[in-house]
């Protein structure tokens, strides 16, 4: 006998509405079904009403967690239309700020995977130590999670000697705890038993699902836009892409872990080496782009980030386009999720799957009409949508 | 008569008991807290003794609803049942004496009976709240009861082997006897046993499957609200009591210690509630250094490894007794 | 190496350290430590404000207001649509507008939230 269990909109593990709807006989599970609709903001919609700079703040907060991603990746877009180069300085101070942010979301995510697997001591753990990193961030930026240190043309402030010294000694200190706690997870049996061998994705699958940034590394395959693609000056600051093959939620965490490290040394790196000169251009408030389109990605802590958008030679976009990497990887967790033949997968493993991807569900959200009157729901098909934005393309010209 | 009546309602009958748990649940939150780098509870009383007691109280004034589809029988008895359950083992436990308020040959045997009804109360509860995750729960509470409740009995028995008596009492005495404590010797298997399936009869880290919070919400207690949460919140820091108390008087001699002419009942609960806290500080650990398993590695670890050890230790025991 | 409890000694180390929280909002309120640059509640010098509106063109939450006073225009701040970005303070020509450390930003009345 099979019966079905909603896990969402509204269900512990996720901090966001999302909707699993499993089929269960007993503790197994049979079938799933992913629905991201709960959510839609409206923020494309939101980019094409404001300006190029106020647009900048409202791509900040598109999500919380890689807002810093985010600024990055609209900022690149922006400065390509233009045709505008920032200064190294600035690309080097991107970075610092970057990467910083890639540990906070790293260090944030692994602690509350713990927590979805009942190992509320290393959540705590891992929290307190993200502390410092946070008050890195609000060191340098003047802001705890919303950096605002981004802008149009280079960064906003500049590091002094005194900000670098803290900065250097918070490495040590992660690194340090990050060694330790590499330890914690390979020798505690309990938390090897919920991460081993669960919500297995082979290396063909993963690619043929589209998967993007961490989890598609866990899964053996070398892809990272800062070394495949490389944007400000990525190309100048050496770091190891790190991968796993046992394609397992151990290696979802061990990934992690592991570009947690490489992440400080890359802002070792970034510190000591970080060019003097100007870290920002002069680009006045109001300016209009011309007329183009341009595109840009950015490798954010959840995997590859792209940025599109078409000008028509005016003060705001025409057309903004975000694919966030969570919608990439969710096609995923419906394949992990489903029991097949010798792999099977129980309830209990349900929040180690989801929690695996690393979901962001606010960003990702996608249209699905209900119509109330036939008490119907459908999906809105690329089809349907490409005549759409055609249809209003005609209307607009 | 009249002094049995208050012994069972007041010292160190139920007021006593109800307090005293309160105050271990707090022990458990603060360390716990301590242990992960945390305050823990601050705010109520000094150092936030009277947290529990407070989340208590505020549970009862709290509305309380009644799912239409749950089966109000059960809804309404279940709650009741549970703490009352635990209640009734904890007057077995020689808190300020050798005896407790009730003690009768075989009153080992009802606590274990009293503890396996309690899991079979919350079996009923999860399921007559008619609510997808309270049944996965209540099944997985009950497939947890199949895992440990066997090793738990063996080990609890082994200690009653060893010292020839199935009262509470009578391995207290055998104790005294003895001039050691049941865990100076091979009986520690039996603590160790004893301490990871109690850990699972409280259905705690690492083995909260039935109420875990990530995956099935809240498990079995998922309908519940206001006073009744609150009443099962309470049985849960009963069985603390419980077993913490069952622990101490088991393998650590109980109410046993040098005394002073006169003041023998006080010093008697001194030492019980002080080697009783001994053990809810190693339930605390365990508690804070595992990750939650799943229902399926529960079992197989029951299976492979507590009840190979628990049978082990009952060849032991014979041999040596 | 598997080892069932391996965190134990880890823990234990820190039953005897100081607790990380900071007991915020009930003691210890003078423990949280501002960085320099930190963006709080906006402050406003009306002596150095020439009136200009770039303030009021800039801020993507539309949480600035253009009045009249007796020295001509100047700007409102609705600190509830503020998002901090800090924005106003940058595009300012005379510095009059800076971001404070002012962070507790509750109030009942939405006036006590205006800075003019």
């Amino acid at each position: 006998m099979s019966f079905e269990v909603p896990i969402g909109p509204q269900h512990p593990i996720h901090v966001e509405p999302l909707m699993l709807r499993l089929k269960v006989e007993g503790e197994l599970i049979i079938d799933v079904d992913v629905d991201v609709s709960y959510i839609h903001r409206g923020i494309e919609k939101g980019l094409e009403v404001r300006t190029y700079l106020q647009g900048l703040y409202l791509a900040e907060r598109i999500c919380g967690i890689c807002n810093c991603a985010h600024s990055l990746c609209y900022c690149l877009n922006v400065e390509q239309l233009l045709g505008k180069e920032v200064p190294p300085r600035a690309n080097y101070l991107r970075i610092i700020v970057e990467e910083l942010s890639r540990i906070h979301s790293h260090l944030l995510w692994i602690g509350h995977y713990f927590h979805t697997l009942g190992f509320e001591t290393l959540f705590m753990y891992f929290w307190r130590d993200r502390e410092r990193i946070m008050d890195m961030i609000e060191l340098i930026t003047g802001n705890r999670v919303i950096t605002s240190y981004n802008v149009i043309g280079g960064v906003r402030r500049d590091i002094t000697p005194e900000i670098e010294s803290k900065l250097r000694k918070t490495i040590e200190y992660v690194r340090e705890r990050m060694n330790y706690y590499d330890k914690v997870i390979d020798s505690e049996p309990s938390l090897l038993g919920r991460l081993q061998g669960v919500g297995v994705l082979k290396p063909a699958d993963a690619i043929s699902l589209g998967t993007v940034g961490p989890h598609l590394r866990a899964s053996g395959i070398k892809h990272d836009v800062r070394l495949d693609d490389p944007y400000s000056g990525h190309d100048e600051v050496p770091f190891n892409v790190v991968t796993y093959d046992t394609c397992d939620c151990y290696a979802r965490v061990k990934v992690r872990m592991g570009e947690v490290l490489e992440s400080l040394n890359m802002i070792s790196y970034a510190l000591d080496n970080l060019p003097s000169g100007d870290y920002r251009l002069k680009i006045p408030p109001f300016f209009k782009a011309p007329e183009g389109e341009s595109l840009s990605r950015v490798e954010a802590p959840r995997g590859e980030l792209v940025h599109y958008s078409i000008s028509n030679g005016g003060m705001n976009p025409y057309r903004y386009k975000v694919r966030t990497p969570t919608l990439a990887n969710l096609l995923s967790v419906a394949v992990m999720l489903k029991s097949k033949g010798d792999y099977e997968v129980y309830i209990a493993d349900v929040p180690a799957i989801l929690g695996g991807i690393d979901p962001c569900i606010c960003c990702t959200a996608r249209v699905i009409i209900t119509d109330e009157v036939k008490k119907k729901r459908r999906v809105t098909t690329l089809t349907e949508l490409e005549r759409y934005a055609r249809e209003r393309e005609v209307r607009k010209s | 008569m009249i002094w049995k009546i208050l012994e069972a309602l007041i010292f160190p009958g139920a007021v006593f008991i109800l307090t005293v748990s309160l105050f271990y649940e707090w022990i458990d939150r603060k360390l716990y807290a301590r242990l992960q780098n945390r305050v823990g509870p601050h705010l109520a009383g000094p150092f936030g003794l009277f947290q529990p007691a407070a989340d208590f109280i505020k549970l009862l004034s709290k509305e309380d609803i009644i799912p239409a589809a749950a089966d109000r029988f059960l809804f309404t008895l279940t709650p009741i049942l549970a703490p009352t359950l635990i209640l009734l083992g904890c007057m077995f436990l020689p808190v300020a004496g050798l005896n407790g308020i009730v003690s009768f040959n075989g009153d080992l045997i009802v606590i274990i009976a009293l503890m396996s009804f309690c899991t079979i109360t919350i079996y009923l509860a999860g399921e007559g709240s008619n609510n997808r995750f309270a049944s996965i729960g209540a099944t997985r509470a009950a497939l947890q009861l199949i895992g440990y409740e066997i090793p738990l009995t063996l080990a609890l028995l082994c200690a009653a082997i060893s010292t020839g008596s199935l009262s509470l009492r009578g391995i207290v005495e055998a104790q005294m006897a003895n001039g050691t404590w049941l865990i100076a010797g091979p009986q520690l298997i039996g603590f160790a046993i004893f301490v990871v399936a109690s850990q699972a009869e409280m259905e705690r880290i690492p083995f909260d499957i039935p109420e875990a919070e990530q995956e099935i919400v809240a498990g079995w207690s998922v309908e519940y609200t206001g006073r009744r949460l609150g009443l099962f919140r309470l049985t849960k820091d009963l069985e603390l009591f419980l077993l913490s108390g069952l622990g101490a008087t088991l393998f650590l001699g109980g109410p046993l210690g040098p005394l002073i002419p006169g003041l023998e009942p006080l010093l008697h609960t001194i030492y019980f509630l002080a080697k009783s806290i001994l053990v809810l500080i190693v339930f605390t650990l365990v508690r804070t250094v595992f990750a939650r398993l799943r229902i399926d590695q529960m079992i197989s670890f029951s299976w492979k490894y507590l009840m190979p050890l628990a049978i082990f230790l009952v060849i032991i025991t014979e041999v040596i007794a | 190496m598997k080892v069932p409890g391996y965190f134990l000694a880890e823990a234990l180390r820190n039953l005897f350290k100081k607790r990380a929280t900071i007991l915020y909002p009930y003691r210890e309120v003078d423990k949280i430590h501002l960085p320099e640059g930190f963006r709080g509640k906006i402050e406003f010098d009306r002596s150095k404000c020439i009136g200009c509106q770039l303030c009021f063109r800039v801020c993507p939450a539309k949480a600035i207001k253009m009045i009249e006073d007796e020295k001509g225009k100047r700007p409102v701040f609705f600190i509830y649509r503020c998002i901090y970005c800090g924005q106003c303070a940058e595009v300012c020509p005379t510095k009059a507008i800076t971001l404070g450390k002012a962070f507790e930003n509750i109030a009942l009345r939405k006036e006590d939230l205006e800075v003019r």
